[in-house]
């Protein structure tokens, strides 16, 4: 007789907490059967079927801010205070994808097939990246990492006649393959050590009998070991650069920001659940000294921003030098992580709006500038500040902000992030995360220096003036205003991530 | 203060000892007398021929794709059939049932996408 496993029942009311996923899911199916009906001759149709369905998602998520937590599909996801945060970026993230990808010639060039497709995954994407945000159990954490992983591997080789792009998708398939292996290995080990699979009764169960501490270090650092792949931390970085300079450029704006904030949206809800009690109990939790947690993370986040920032400095290709950057940003949002306090998780949450803003802008310039001038050569960005005035502004704008300089949004996002360190007395830690800050000034400031201050080439037309499309335009401008508005004005943003955590639920 | 673990090492190594002593007496004591028969790979009395490496038609991956797809389709059903009677006794019958729909209606569209791009073709 087979015993069937103890169900929290799921019931059709649930569903109602999960209105943008079901929207964007469904938006994912309409857009591609839409494709089918026009055979693919028409890409308006799904893209403004995504960009519908997105819109009213977004609707939702914005709707939904106040709600209390609840959980959906039985106990296998939780609606809360961060799972909300992070709709609202992967949202907006999403939403300056689609649109910026309309424009760009890689996706929508002559040459390109299956455009409609794109959109369709795209959506696909962004719901896969909010159910990653909402997972509290470990299996639907491995479903929702394989289904922003899957479509990942798709969008990332989508040039099938580029070499360079099938070559992305190719390693990224191989990487992620591995470090999921590595993961379920340590998921699997947890499940032995409790015998729980969600995140509350995991926490419960170790609570109740601490673990030897060295099978507790294998355990988390195997399971960090799959987060860090999807964050890009060193050393689990390899795939980063060669399919972020590989994939077409507006995916990867959207893999700079979406499956990396969606990895530590996991990486926030499991540890902060399973290893504390939620951030205000972070203090009173033994198992974080049982595994040297600060130790583990302080070393991650020095070796991943230093890394970054050095190869950064030696990069001719912007997209690959943009890649290295967010590597090295990677380590200094790692530094949140340090002793899982609440300072900590409202530096981490802050951050990566604002890097959601910076870097998604950035990315979105290489892309206008990709349309016209076909290359992303640091060479051939000299002149751009005469011939795309107000491109490059919006540019400069987003590599101050990244490297942190006030009064751009980056600045204050790094004062969090050091406020936090400090205030647990990590002083090694800032002092690096200081010179490093010192050190990407050089390489950022290098674009800028071949936008300003060099003359552009004399060949034929290659000084006259670029012709930007409005689209883009509006765009970039969307992503600069905040970006320096929240330089200047950051209470109402610093407001809304108090709330999620507030509503942050490690119960139920 | 792992005694309870002790037979396991226990076992492990007199596996471990047997092993090495056995193999260790028939490499010192059996005779050697190779000849090229002897030396050929067994393959069911067949001669073997070429290498195995050899390329496969692209096809075959998107086949192998599809299968894996609709099968892992119908185990999942399993567990869904397991469970029903939960939901049945918790009066939430329609809910299994509409979910399952859901289910079988993605894949649904998944088969119509595959056949409309003419992943069923063998050309």
């Amino acid at each position: 007789m087979l015993e069937t496993l103890q169900v929290n029942i799921p019931s059709w009311s649930d569903l109602g907490y999960w209105r943008p996923e079901l929207t964007l899911l469904s938006t994912f199916l309409v857009a591609l059967i839409g494709d089918l009906i026009v055979r693919g001759r028409r890409p308006w149709v799904p893209f403004t079927l995504a960009l519908a369905g997105m819109l009213l998602a977004l609707g939702f998520a914005v709707a939904d801010l106040g709600e209390p937590a609840h959980t959906v599909m039985g106990s296998l996801i939780i609606v809360d205070g961060i799972a909300s945060f992070f709709r609202i970026l992967f949202l907006v993230a999403g939403l300056a994808t689609v649109l910026f990808s309309w424009t760009s010639e890689e996706i929508m060039g002559v040459k390109r097939e299956a455009k409609g497709e794109y959109y369709a995954l795209l959506t696909l994407l962004t719901g896969g990246m909010c159910v990653m945000a909402e997972a509290r159990d470990i299996l639907m954490l491995f479903l929702s990492m394989e289904l922003v992983g899957l479509t990942s591997y798709v969008l990332a080789g989508y040039m099938r006649t580029s070499l360079r792009s099938t070559e992305a998708a190719v390693k990224y398939v191989i990487f992620a393959a591995v470090s999921s292996g590595i993961m379920l290995y340590g998921l699997s080990l947890f499940y032995g050590l409790t015998g729980e699979t969600t995140f509350v009764g995991i926490r419960e169960a170790l609570f109740a009998n601490p673990p030897h501490p060295y099978a507790l270090l294998v355990v988390v650092v195997l399971v960090l070991v799959g987060m860090g792949y999807k964050i890009a931390a060193v050393p689990f970085h390899h795939w980063a650069p060669d399919v972020y300079e590989g994939a077409p450029t507006p995916v990867t704006a959207i893999f700079s920001v979406g499956p990396k904030a969606a990895g530590f949206a996991l990486m926030i809800r499991f540890f902060y659940t399973t290893l504390v009690a939620g951030p205000e109990a972070a203090g009173t939790s033994n198992l974080l000294r049982l595994v040297d947690w600060p130790l583990l993370i302080a070393l991650l986040s020095a070796v991943t921003m230093t890394y970054g920032n050095l190869v950064a400095l030696r990069q001719t290709n912007v997209k690959r030098m943009l890649a290295y950057s967010s590597i090295a940003h990677v380590g200094y949002i790692l530094m949140g992580f340090l002793l899982l306090t609440s300072d900590g998780l409202q530096a981490i949450l802050f951050y990566l709006l604002v890097y959601m803003l910076m870097n998604l802008g950035a990315f979105l310039f290489v892309v206008a500038i990709n349309n016209h001038l076909r290359s992303e050569e640091l060479t051939d960005y000299a002149g751009l500040g005469f011939r795309a005035p107000w491109l490059a502004t919006m540019m400069f704008v987003f590599l101050i902000s990244l490297t942190g300089l006030p009064p751009t949004a980056g600045f204050i996002g790094k004062f969090f992030l050091f406020k936090a360190v400090l205030a647990q007395e990590w002083y090694w830690l800032a002092i690096l995360a200081g010179l490093n800050s010192v050190i990407s000034l050089f390489y950022y400031m290098r674009v800028t220096k071949a936008m300003f201050f060099t003359e552009p080439a004399e060949s034929d037309g290659a000084a006259a003036p670029l012709a930007i499309k409005p689209l883009e335009y509006v765009v970039l401008a969307a992503l600069c205003i905040p970006t320096i508005g929240l330089g200047i004005w950051w209470g109402p943003v610093r407001d809304f991530a108090d709330q999620a955590i507030a509503r942050f639920n490690v119960g139920i | 203060m792992y005694t309870q673990l002790l037979p396991v090492l226990l076992v492990l190594s007199v596996a471990v000892v047997f092993a090495a002593v056995f193999l260790g007496l028939s490499y010192w004591l059996g005779p050697r007398r190779p000849d090229p028969l002897k030396e050929t790979t067994y393959e069911c009395g067949i001669p073997p021929r070429g290498t195995v490496q050899i390329r496969f038609f692209v096809r075959f991956f998107l086949v192998a794709l599809m299968f894996l797809l609709f099968d892992l389709e119908a185990v999942l059903l399993y567990p869904w059939v397991l469970l029903y009677g939960d939901f049945l006794s918790a009066g939430q019958a329609a809910f299994a049932l509409g979910e399952i729909s859901v289910f079988l209606a993605v894949v649904v569209v998944g088969l119509v996408y595959v056949w409309k791009k003419g992943g069923l073709e063998w050309q």
